[in-house]
């Protein structure tokens, strides 16, 4: 017997199955026109919309809103920069930004989870901020320069290889990356653990009287969504070849939370979907203007306003109600 | 002899210069019905908090089965075999009367389930099952507790609350803005689980309190004002002043 959250979370898998599939067919279309900046725009949305996923576990299925995902982003991105530029492994990069993500995790979630709501909030972009002013002071980092240089990576499997520097080859495994983070969280929010979490967010107070206590899952979630963000920011300095100080300021939080908004909160692959759409969005209408903040800002106004379920809160339950059908029949 | 399944000793707890709670101790007995009557504000809603770890006492002991629980927070109280159900219906109203009573059933699976699927926790799904047919709600098993009545959603507090099979179970008021048929329901329903489980009751409908009681408390202004039999608590004058009286 398949329960509604179990159902949505099926919809949500088919909807990243369309998803994979579209990117498939523009990877294919990329390579036959020998394109390369529309590939690697491609994979730029993918990473960010890593870090929306991150925002959307927590603020989605554990109702905490974080405005400093961008720490841990920016932090698995200068870890895995000065892994990479030690030893070219992908490897020892995500495995050092995935080992400091949750040490720092553990300290930031056990900070920040002393308080709700808007604190809570408040909290979360005050670290983020010293982080980013921190980096952006040391002279080992780069400074407000950041670290340039990250050198092109061949990403071993044993018994094949992709360079960090095939625009399609780097494309698709980022895809697939991506989608690993996706049903990892997916696989665990559909849990009695992830169902916790939920039931924090629905009514927290009521949950102690079921027998559970209430920190440990909330660290726990602020944990794994730190890890999220930081293996999406691992491949960042793998596709750009630097990392720089930006990563880790309030404008990249602030846009991982307009794209789940807008992506459809709750939803998780809403936060793909949000992320390749306002990646293309700047792209395309910065291409045009230079105030693209603005016309992200006054669509973001509009999404809020005319679907505040977001992108995926229209989509989805339309997919969800076909599931059901089929389930009765 | 044994211990008493619930005994609480001298508690006591003052918000600002209120005793809202002063020096109260009873014993509960084993698989019977204790009901807490009193007039509004005599305290009975902060008694079951003080009691259930919701809010600390400031004096006295809560013993479960003898075990000094004093000051333990709610699940580790949970964990010892004590649930309650809320006057004012706290549940998760966005979810599915059926997931809110899987989340609370789900303490009855082993740790190794909460990372497997939840469809793997089959001890939590029958005990959902269990608990549906048993409050009737099947109907309404996929239903959020928003869209219930309002009678419906107080059988479902009483339901989450029994749902980890409790050997305790505190149920503030669970009547309250129920229908007649509804009360009637109930009651009989709450009779029903005294054969298995410990209820310590608050209620406000009389005849419901002198036919479902087996022990009657009577709080007035924070203190234990009787304790007995539903008749000797009847007859007894100074509650027929305190709270009958004014009838
Ligand atoms: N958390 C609190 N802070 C301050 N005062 C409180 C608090 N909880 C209860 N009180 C006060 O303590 C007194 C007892 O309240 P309580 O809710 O226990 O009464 P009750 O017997 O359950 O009443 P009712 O029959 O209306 O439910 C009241 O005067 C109430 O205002
Ligand atoms: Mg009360």
């Amino acid at each position: 017997m398949v329960d509604a959250l179990t159902r949505s979370m099926r919809a949500s898998h088919i909807l990243v199955a369309i998803l994979v599939v579209a990117s498939l067919i523009f990877a294919v279309i990329g390579v036959a026109n020998g394109d390369t900046f529309y590939l690697r725009l491609g994979t730029e949305a993918l990473i960010f919309a890593g870090l929306a996923l991150s925002v959307d576990i927590l603020l989605g299925y554990t109702g905490l809103l974080s405005l400093g995902q961008a720490l841990y982003f920016g932090l698995g991105a200068y870890v895995s920069a000065l892994v990479l530029m030690v030893t070219p492994s992908f490897w020892a990069a995500t495995g050092a930004a995935l080992g400091v993500a949750m040490v720092v995790g553990a300290v930031g979630g056990f900070i920040a989870n002393r308080v709700r709501g808007v604190y809570f909030a408040l909290i979360t972009f005050g670290m983020a901020q010293v982080a980013a002013k921190v980096v952006y002071n040391t002279r080992a980092l780069g400074a407000s320069d950041g670290l340039i240089g990250v050198p092109i990576i061949q990403i071993n499997f044993g018994f094949a290889a992709i360079s960090s520097a095939s625009p399609a080859g780097f494309f698709l495994f980022t895809l697939a990356f991506i989608v690993i983070l996706y049903a990892f969280a997916a696989y665990l929010l559909d849990t009695p653990f992830g169902r916790l979490l939920i039931a924090l967010k629905a009514n927290e107070r009521r949950v102690p009287f079921l027998g559970y206590d209430t920190v440990t899952p909330r660290l726990l979630a602020y944990m794994i969504a730190a890890v999220i963000a930081a293996l999406s920011g691992a491949l960042y300095p793998m596709l750009r070849g630097f990392v720089s100080p930006e990563l880790l300021f309030f404008s990249t939080s602030g846009n991982a939370v307009i794209t789940v908004v807008t992506g459809g909160v709750g939803t998780l692959v809403g936060a793909l979907y949000g992320g390749i759409l306002l990646t293309l969005l700047k792209s395309v209408v910065g291409s045009y203007t230079e105030h693209h903040l603005v016309v992200i800002g006054v669509l973001f106004m509009g999404a809020v306003i005319f679907l505040p379920r977001g992108l995926m809160g229209i989509v989805r339950p339309a997919i969800e109600r076909m599931l059901a059908r089929r389930m009765k029949s | 002899m044994t211990a008493p399944v619930l005994e609480v000793r001298g508690l006591s707890v003052s918000f600002g210069g209120l005793r809202a709670i002063d020096n109260v101790s009873f014993a509960v007995a084993r698989n019977r019905v204790t009901t807490v009557i009193g007039p509004n504000g005599a305290g009975k809603s902060t008694l079951f908090n003080l009691i259930s770890g919701a809010v600390p006492a400031a004096g006295g002991k809560v013993l479960i089965d003898g075990t000094d629980h004093t000051g333990h927070t709610p699940n580790h109280l949970q964990a010892a075999g004590l649930a309650r159900s809320f006057q004012i219906t706290n549940l998760f109203f966005e979810l599915t009367v059926a997931e809110n009573l899987r989340l609370a059933a789900q303490i009855l699976e082993p740790m190794r389930m909460a990372l497997r699927p939840v469809t793997a926790s089959r001890v939590a799904l029958a005990r959902v099952d269990e608990l549906l047919e048993r409050f009737d709600l099947t109907e309404k098993r996929a239903m959020p507790v928003s869209k219930l009545s309002h009678g419906e959603q107080r059988r479902l507090e009483v339901a989450v609350a029994l749902a980890g099979k409790p050997k305790i179970l505190l149920l503030d008021e669970p009547t309250q803005g129920m229908s007649h048929g509804d009360t009637a329901d109930t009651a009989h329903l709450i009779k029903s689980l005294a054969s298995d489980v410990t209820v310590l009751l608050i209620e406000h409908d009389i005849g419901l309190v002198m036919s479902l009681s087996d022990t009657v408390i009577v709080m007035h202004q924070g203190r234990k004002l009787a304790e007995g039999t539903p008749e000797a608590v009847r007859g007894n004058p100074d509650v027929q002043s305190a709270y009958f009286g004014h009838a």
